[in-house]
Parts: C-alpha cells; sequence; structure tokens
C-alpha cells in the first residue's frame, strides 16, 4: 500500500475541515503498521481512505496495485470484499448471529458457498480458541472473546490487508496484549500486511513501525528502535 | 446471505415480535373491517338468498335492490307465468308496518306476504312448527331480522293490554307462538319465529299471507312487489329473465345479478355503508401507518449492522435483498397470522354474537396484497438510507 501526497477535507466554504494534509505512507508486506496520534489528527479517515470507503480530495493511494478512486462502487465494494479486513473498536458482531455465522459473512459476500464458508469459519474459529463456543451469540461472550471473533472475521476470507482501527481500546490491559499477540502470531503473515490504529501506548511494542500522526500529517515514521521514545 | 438477512431479523426476538404483531394486526384489521363490510352488504340481499328456489326476481323496472321497492300490478304474476321457460312463478309483498305491543309499545316491521297457496318465501319454522300455522287466521310469523331486543313483549299479564297508555319500563320476554300484535288495528297472532337470515338495513320481519297482508296494510292499488320464478330445466335463469323482460315489460333479473345490483345500490345509496367504507378506510390506512413505519424502524436500528456489512465489501444489491427480504418474510408471515386470527374471530363473533361478518374469497386476497404493497413501499423507503449509508460510520472515530 502506498500513499502520496494524500489530502481529504470535510465540509465546504467556512465550515471546511481538512483532515489528511498531505499523507505520505507505505504499508509493506507482511508488516504491522501502528497509526497513532491524538483524537481528531486523522487517523480514522487515513484507514478510510486506504479501505476505499472514503474517496481522497488528492494524490495518490495505491493499495495492492489498486487505485481504489478510479474503481466504481461496486468494483470497489467488491475488492474490498476480497482484499481487506476489517476489526473494529466496537466488533459490530451482527448480534443476531452466532460465532460461525458472524464469521462466515465475509465468505458469503464473496461468494463462496455456504458449507463451505462454514467449515472454513469454524478453522478459523478453533484458531482463535474459541472452538467451543462455536454457537454462541456474541452477547454471551466477554469483549475478548468478542474481538477474537472480529479478528478471525477479519482474516476468514484471507485477505492481503487487514485493517484494525482501535482494536484494544474496549479491552483490559492483559486482554488487549493477548489479542495483539493473536494478531501479530495469527493474522500477520508474509504475504498480509496489518495497518492498527490505536491511541494505546501499552501495545506500541507489537508494530513492526509506527506511523505518528498529527493535525492531518504524518509527522515521523519510526522503525522498530525507537518505539520507548513514543511509550 | 439471504439466510442471515432472515436470521438477523428473527434473532432480534422483540422487535421481531413487534413487528410480526403490527403486521398481523394490520393485515387482521383490514381482512376484517372488510369481512365486516361484506357481512353487512350480503345481509342487504338475505332475502334473495333465502328463496334459493327461485332463480329469477321480477319487479317493477325502476327497482334496482331489495331495500327499495315499488309494487306492481296483480296481473304481473299471469303475465310472467305466461313467459315459455318457466318452471313457477309466486307472488311475493313487500311493505312497511307499525306495529303495536301488548304494553303500548310500537316497532316497525318489513312485512313480507307470502304466496296464500304455497307460502313460498317463508323460511321454516323454530321449533319445527309446520309453515301451514301461517293459514290459521289473522296468523304471523315474526323474525327478528339481525335486530336485538325489538321483539319484546311484557310478561306480565297485567302489563298487556287493555293497556290504557303504554308501560314501556316492564320486565319483558321475547315474542312466542300466541302472543297479539295490532297491526293499522288488525289483531295479528304470532304463530311462530322465523329462522329468517339477518338483514341489512337491521328489521324485524313479520311474514303473512298475501290475502292476511291485504287485510293488515290500507288499501293501495297494487299489492304485488316481486314475482319469484324459477326457470324450467334447460334454461338458464339469465336466458328467462331476458324472456320475461321482452315478454311482459317487467325488470328481471337472476338471482345472482339481482344480488349483485343489491350491493351495487348499497354502496352508493346507503349512508351507512358510506360511514362502514370510511371506518375500513381508516382502519387500513391505521394498520398501513403502523407496518410501514415499523418496518421502517426496524430497517433503520439496523443501520449499524448494514454499515459493517457494507464496509466488508456488501454491495447495494446484496443489502437491497436483504432488506426486502426481511420485509417480505414479515409481511408473509404477518399476513398469515393476521388472516388465521381474523377467520376465528370472525367465526366466533358469527356464531356467538350474529355478527355480520362474510370472508369472501377477495377479502384475505385483498388483506394480503395490500400489506404486501405496504411492505415493499416501506423496504424501498428504509432502503434509502442503507443504499446512502457511509460505511465510515463503523469506525471508532466516526
Amino acid at each position: 500500500m502506498r500513499c502520496t501526497g494524500v489530502t481529504k477535507s470535510y465540509g465546504a466554504g467556512d465550515a471546511k475541515v481538512m483532515a489528511l494534509r498531505g499523507i505520505d505512507l507505505d504499508v509493506r508486506h507482511g508488516e504491522l503498521l501502528m497509526v497513532v496520534g491524538p483524537s481528531g489528527c486523522g487517523k480514522t479517515t487515513l484507514i478510510s481512505v486506504i479501505a476505499g470507503i472514503l474517496d481522497r480530495d488528492a494524490g495518490e493511494c495505491r493499495v495492492l496495485g489498486r487505485d481504489l478512486k478510479r474503481l466504481g462502487t461496486k468494483e470497489r465494494a467488491r475488492f474490498r470484499g476480497a482484499s481487506i479486513g476489517f476489526v473494529f473498536q466496537l466488533f459490530n458482531l451482527l448480534p443476531a448471529l452466532n460465532l460461525v455465522e458472524n464469521v462466515t459473512v465475509p465468505l458469503l459476500i464473496n461468494g463462496v458457498p455456504r458449507k463451505d464458508a462454514e467449515s472454513r469459519a469454524r478453522r478459523v474459529l478453533e484458531e482463535v480458541n474459541l472452538g467451543l463456543r462455536l454457537d454462541a451469540l456474541p452477547g454471551k461472550l466477554s469483549g475478548g472473546q468478542q474481538q477474537r471473533v472480529a479478528i478471525a472475521r477479519a482474516m476468514v476470507h484471507e485477505p492481503k490487508l487487514i485493517v484494525c482501527d482501535e482494536p484494544t481500546s474496549n479491552l483490559d490491559h492483559a486482554t488487549g496484549q493477548t489479542m495483539m499477540q493473536l494478531l501479530r502470531s495469527i493474522a500477520k503473515s508474509p504475504g498480509r500486511a496489518l495497518i492498527v490504529v490505536t491511541h494505546d501506548p501499552r501495545i506500541y511494542d507489537f508494530a513492526d513501525r509506527i506511523a505518528r500522526m498529527d493535525d492531518g500529517k504524518i509527522v515521523e515514521v519510526i522503525e522498530g528502535g525507537g518505539k520507548e521514545r513514543l511509550q | 446471505m439471504l439466510r442471515l438477512a432472515m436470521k438477523m431479523l428473527v434473532g432480534d426476538r422483540a422487535k421481531y415480535a413487534g413487528l410480526l404483531f403490527g403486521i398481523s394486526f394490520t393485515s387482521f384489521l383490514v381482512t376484517f373491517a372488510l369481512s365486516y363490510l361484506c357481512g353487512f352488504l350480503t345481509r342487504g340481499f338475505a332475502v334473495v338468498t333465502e328463496n334459493p328456489a327461485a332463480n329469477v326476481w321480477v319487479m317493477d323496472p325502476a327497482v334496482e335492490s331489495t331495500e327499495l321497492t315499488t309494487n306492481i300490478p296483480d296481473s304481473a304474476l299471469s303475465r310472467v307465468r305466461s313467459v315459455a321457460g318457466i318452471a313457477f312463478a309466486v307472488p311475493l309483498a313487500f311493505a312497511t308496518v307499525d306495529a303495536r305491543f301488548p304494553n303500548g309499545r310500537f316497532q316497525s316491521f318489513r312485512l313480507i306476504g307470502v304466496d296464500d297457496a304455497t307460502l313460498f318465501g317463508l323460511p321454516p319454522l323454530q321449533g319445527g312448527i309446520s309453515a301451514t300455522v301461517l293459514r290459521t287466521p289473522d296468523a304471523g310469523v315474526v323474525a327478528s331480522g339481525g335486530t336485538a331486543g325489538k321483539l319484546e313483549t311484557p310478561v306480565s299479564k297485567a302489563a298487556q293490554w287493555p293497556y290504557g297508555g303504554p308501560r314501556l319500563d316492564v320486565p319483558a320476554r321475547r315474542l312466542a307462538a300466541g302472543d297479539e300484535l295490532l297491526v293499522n288495528d288488525h289483531r295479528v297472532v304470532i304463530r311462530g319465529l322465523a329462522k329468517s337470515l339477518p338483514r341489512y338495513p337491521p328489521k324485524p320481519l313479520m311474514y303473512t299471507t298475501l290475502s292476511n297482508a291485504a287485510r293488515l296494510l290500507p288499501p293501495e292499488r297494487h299489492l304485488l312487489t316481486f314475482v319469484l320464478a324459477r326457470a324450467a330445466p334447460g334454461v338458464s335463469a339469465r336466458e328467462l329473465a331476458t324472456r320475461i323482460k321482452a315478454q311482459t315489460g317487467l325488470k328481471a333479473r337472476s338471482s345472482a345479478d339481482f344480488k349483485a345490483d343489491t350491493v351495487n345500490w348499497l354502496l352508493i345509496n346507503s349512508e351507512d355503508v358510506g360511514d362502514m367504507a370510511s371506518m375500513v378506510s381508516i382502519a387500513m390506512l391505521v394498520g398501513f401507518g403502523v407496518t410501514g413505519v415499523l418496518l421502517f424502524m426496524f430497517t433503520t436500528d439496523s443501520l449499524r449492522q448494514y454499515a459493517v456489512l457494507k464496509a466488508m465489501g456488501a454491495d447495494s444489491r446484496l443489502l437491497l435483498s436483504m432488506i426486502f427480504v426481511q420485509s417480505g418474510l414479515c409481511a408473509v408471515l404477518g399476513t398469515g397470522l393476521g388472516l388465521g386470527l381474523c377467520a376465528v374471530v370472525g367465526k366466533i363473533a358469527m356464531l356467538e354474537f350474529d355478527y355480520p361478518f362474510r370472508m369472501m374469497w377477495f377479502t384475505p386476497i385483498f388483506g394480503g396484497l395490500m400489506v404486501m404493497m405496504v411492505s415493499v413501499v416501506a423496504a424501498v423507503i428504509s432502503a434509502r438510507p442503507v443504499l446512502k449509508l457511509e460505511p465510515g460510520v463503523v469506525f471508532a472515530g466516526r
């Protein structure tokens, strides 16, 4: 994923707010990149542009070799469905569906037959240690368990990029650490990159690189060794 | 995904139950109100239904219903009988009379004069009493005609005539064989109660012979209202009606056509039917409003879930399919439950309370179609926010 000079604004005239002011960022294969910064600095806007949910105003941004802005709505949705996985702060599991059904959703959206989708979902849920709760509803699970389901859902269709939005901020410290270990050990792979947006300095250790944002810009990108300074 | 859409709907039990209840109620309300209207209209042509052996009704050319009639010359009976293709033809007279009860109370009755010889037009009597009692002097047979409490006569002999003034607040019982009434100062001896169909507009009925009717009614040039005829084998009722009309100049209608004429006349001319139709319309509007709002709320309450699906790559077509599957499932189940409930409640109301309820073939179809239409409209309206939905709302910072 490579973005250069990406800008994005909301509103118009006097109410116009520049959310991104020329972002240059790349994410490499197999790395876990954290995007950090204060609230309102543009982190969410940045991942929305990267994931093809928002259109940038200017600049270039290629994800897995595709410029999402040039794709039509339908193609972009298809690309997102096939190539990107999402982990949300509030888990956003579908409350009426059990764990297997929740995890099958990305596969079904991609047209995988239900039986195949369910067997793949079961396998991934076992990987995240939820093999004994396959038929449970999300409401019956703890926050940590729900986030594990969300991780399973994000990786079940083997996307090349997983976007995580504040994955630990609704979890206690220990569970947050476990979750990040899980993300690193299972979700991260040589062919798959992870972008994690967070405020939580306690998980910076899990990053390969950290992009620090402020006021709509990347102010620095810190390689592994400099993380202590941010903490 | 459509299966999951159904699970999403069913899984949210409280909302699903509310939605089903709302749609069932709408379907029930619409179908019940329509069946109620049909029931009333059916009672409008009860006299035709009561005489299935006559399949052609002959009347004055200006008559359009069983409700508003005028008489025809007595010679009409002979003229009708002379038409080829008649199996039989009998006279029937309609009039309105005020009858005085033994305590001085008076009540308006529809007097039905039947053929003296055949007693054709007189329904079976309650208690297995023979119809021939009508041939006894001054005899009359009464029926409630869809009314309640209008055939009450005093229990105590002391409260009966000679009354010397009305005694209206005395204990009363239903008229029975042997009771007497006064019609135009002529004595009528009640010989029994008829198993008549309820009428619309509801009015007590008094059956008597034509000769007795002529005695009871003020002198009139014409007494005959209808000639009831039956087509001979091999001749259809419509064909016979056409022949009678051509040969006698009178209006002749097959039973089915006369029923339809009566319904049309009531729909156009009866203020009560107009009021009932307004009530039906209001019931429909309320029901449709409830259905539409509930369906809309269900979809908009699930907007976040749709946003998640959209972020994960679900396109508009898939989301629309999900919304329509959910609406369709609710509409089908709700309509079914509502129709079932309507049939059960209607049957009970009809049997226990003599309620005018007739669930005709088109009432459930109409009710179901209307609910379906509202569900589709609600789905279309609620699809708009889903299609316009910005999937980015699923992110924490948005």
